[in-house]
């Protein structure tokens, strides 16, 4: 009588593991003690061992989720046979593909992904699909490859995370036009969402712009072959500031808060198919002429949708600027992993009292929000106080 | 900027230092009167006279010990091993002696000597007179190696060999001799170790040596026709190899093809695709694509010599197999 391999419960409160791969295949000999599967739970990926000795005769599961308690695979001697009694788990994979093995077995399944770029559970994908589909949280399990043999190319990925949910098909509704979710539109839901679960606070001050908008100009009459805007003197300035605040650059991480040595700053750009966040890399480093130059080839690109995933990799600190619009203030909403992110309104003259009198000056309001699991108020504030002061009186930057 | 071929552009480099340079020599086997039996030297003895344009004995081994003894001494000598196939014969002298000397006299004696030669198939010389032996060579700590595929890149490279002082392979491919290109008016020296980025493109990093230089700029422009745009790299120095150029182009196209006329197997783009996999691995797209002659050694008949090497349409599938169109 063979012997059934049930999924273990590895920890309290474990309901259900997911099996990554099986480290044997169908007749091969196992010994107890010996790596059997690559189970994934919610903690951790581990091999799990044979509790007995003799053939694997049977795979029920190859991959996908799997509740405690269920039989996955049978072992016994050599030559016996298992009865299959159709062991559908009853947790249907969430995300992972059905097993080819039991796929005859369940009725054609509607628009359930073809697992063919999987064989023996490692899905075919390439390096670059790869590192795509990770840094974008989207399981390669959901995705049909289209390269040799299958194989899952970055231009799946994409295609994938465009691709409208199966649910959305056209559905006759008198006045409600549903539009298939963009791949930018998702990503955006995606990674606001999770900065909503950030405890973040938000420190607001007005800066007069007099001096800021003299060193706009007068960098526009040095370098009159690039468009400098007030974004580019508050890209440097804001890295300068990054730079003398080393605890503002930083992003927090479950087991250590990560300090970055260069001002890797991103500018959210209104793109005709969403926001996207590009980034000005090394900006303490470069002069307002050449922050302006990266910052204007990434706008247009950023306009024609061509930005690479390296223009939009590895930001330490975001500014949002919606001056343009007319804005006098708003709160901008973190940009994960980054610790904070400015939000700059519109600079307008206002009466300003100033030493007994009434002046007409320019100013702009600014608002940065904070992720306080790695930045404190008073942290934040200092940083701010700096920013104002720099564009202030520019010279303080050097 | 005058016009002149890859011949001549090798004939210039070797004048133009033997003019400005008296330590600078040449010998080999019939360079003389006969000018080299590619008529590389025509001409150089009646300039140079016969102590420095040297005609030596039928054995490799004798005639590249000679130019090591001569480097050991202070001279730059240019030995030209008539073809790239008869290295084998001279592959004690160069392999044992002149790579090792630098390093086994604690840096006290250098070896300032290049060994020219060339070969390649094209011209059906058969299977003792085509071959494209680069690689034994790259793998030889102590010596530098060049492949240069235009005329300009051959004069440049040629010079900075002449004047590194480290032992230097240099190859040339018989096909190459004739075709002619653009060359600055003086002679600008090329360092070695970098490659040259021939054509630029978006979808596919081609890395080209020599002859496949030339038949890889063919496929790209047919791919392009296709919708596949082509980025065309010549390393130009196998040895040292510029990493960076390299790498750097596949983490911007994602998908690499290597070519060379050497036997693929085992061949110099073996390494190419070691390091850019190393070095560029979550960039890669498709698997990367290697081009070269078959394995075997090379048939005379011109039918099967042309079947055996690659060319333009071996590299435009190669190009289409990474980004999945054919």
């Amino acid at each position: 009588m063979p012997t059934e391999v049930k999924l273990p419960r590895l920890g309290q409160g474990m309901e259900s593991g997911t099996i990554v791969k099986w480290l044997k295949s169908e007749g091969e000999a196992v010994q107890k003690g010996e790596a059997l599967y690559e189970l994934d739970t919610d903690k951790v990926t581990q091999e799990v061992e044979a509790e007995a000795t003799g053939v694997l005769l049977k795979i029920a599961v190859a991959e996908g989720e799997v509740p405690v308690g269920e039989t996955i695979a049978f072992i016994g001697k050599e030559g016996e046979t298992v009865e299959v009694t159709a062991p559908a788990p009853k947790a249907k994979p969430k995300t992972a593909a059905e097993p080819e093995k039991t796929k005859d077995e369940s009725k054609p399944e509607p628009e359930q992904p073809p697992a063919s770029s999987s064989t023996n559970g490692r899905i075919k994908a390439s390096p670059l699909a790869r590192r795509i589909a990770r840094e974008r949280g989207i399981a390669l399990e959901t995705l049909r490859g289209t390269g040799p043999d299958g194989r899952i190319v970055a231009e799946d990925v994409e295609r994938g995370e465009s691709k409208p949910a199966a649910a959305a098909a056209p559905v006759p509704s008198g006045q409600v036009e549903s539009r298939p979710l963009s791949n930018v539109r998702k990503t955006i839901a995606r990674r606001l969402t999770q900065a909503w679960t950030v405890p973040a606070f938000q420190l607001t001050v007005d800066v007069d712009m007099t001096r800021a908008n003299e060193l706009v100009q007068k960098q526009r009459e040095l370098n009159p072959n690039v468009r400098i805007t007030v974004t580019d003197v508050l890209t440097k300035v804001c890295a300068m500031a990054l730079m003398r605040h080393p605890d503002m650059n930083v992003q927090y991480s479950e087991d250590a808060l990560l300090v970055y040595p260069s001002a890797d700053v991103g500018i959210a750009v209104a793109a005709p198919q969403g926001l996207v966040v590009p980034v000005v890399k090394n900006a303490e480093r470069l002069t307002i002429a050449q922050i302006a130059q990266v910052r204007a080839d990434l706008v247009s690109r950023a306009r024609d949708n061509k930005l690479r995933s390296d223009d939009l990799e590895g930001g330490t600190f975001t500014i949002s600027n919606l001056g343009m619009y007319e804005v006098d203030q708003f709160i901008a909403v973190l940009n994960p992993p980054q610790a904070s992110i400015l939000a700059v309104g519109q600079t307008r003259d206002l009466v300003v009292p100033l030493g007994g009198d009434l002046k007409v000056l320019p100013v702009m309001t600014m608002t940065i929000t904070c992720d306080h699991r790695a930045v404190d108020g008073a942290t934040g504030a200092d940083f701010l106080k700096t920013i104002k002061a720099f564009l202030q009186d520019p010279g303080l930057a050097l | 900027m005058p016009e002149i071929t890859y011949r001549e552009a090798v004939r210039d480099a070797l004048a133009t230092a033997m003019r400005a340079d008296d330590d600078v020599f040449i010998m080999g086997e019939d360079i003389a009167e006969m000018g080299g039996s590619m008529g590389v030297t025509q001409g150089m003895l009646a300039e140079f006279g016969p102590d420095r344009v040297r005609n030596t004995p039928i054995s490799e081994m004798a005639l590249a010990g000679t130019a090591i003894g001569a480097a050991m001494q202070g001279m730059r000598p240019v030995a030209e091993i008539m073809y790239e196939d008869f290295l084998t014969l001279a592959a004690e002298q160069i392999v044992n002696q002149a790579a090792k000397v630098r390093y086994m006299s604690g840096g006290q004696i250098s070896v300032p000597v290049v060994f020219r030669t060339q070969g390649g198939a094209g011209w059906s010389p058969g299977a003792q007179h085509a071959q494209q032996l680069e690689a034994w060579f790259v793998h030889i700590p102590g010596l530098k190696v060049v492949f240069a595929s235009t005329p300009e890149d051959v004069r440049g490279l040629l010079w900075s060999a002449i004047y590194d002082d480290n032992p230097v392979v240099f190859f040339e491919h018989r096909t190459l001799y004739p075709i002619k290109g653009n060359v600055p008016e003086k002679i600008e020296p090329i360092p070695i170790g970098k490659a040259r980025t021939h054509r630029e493109g978006e979808d596919v990093t081609v890395i080209a040596t020599g002859r496949l230089v030339h038949e890889s700029l063919k496929a790209a422009e047919e791919a392009e026709s296709q919708g596949v745009s082509v980025e065309v790299i010549d390393p130009r120095t196998l040895q040292p190899l510029d990493d960076e150029a390299l790498v750097s182009s596949v983490k911007k196209t994602n998908r690499a093809v290597v070519a060379h006329e050497a036997v693929t197997r085992m061949g110099f783009g073996a390494e190419v695709a070691a390091v850019l996999q190393y070095q560029a691995f979550d960039w890669l797209d498709a698997p990367i694509e290697r081009v070269g002659a078959k394995f075997t050694p090379l048939p005379f008949a011109p039918v099967m010599e042309q079947f055996v090497v690659p060319h333009a349409e071996d590299v435009l599938q190669a190009i289409l197999r990474t980004v999945g169109k054919n």
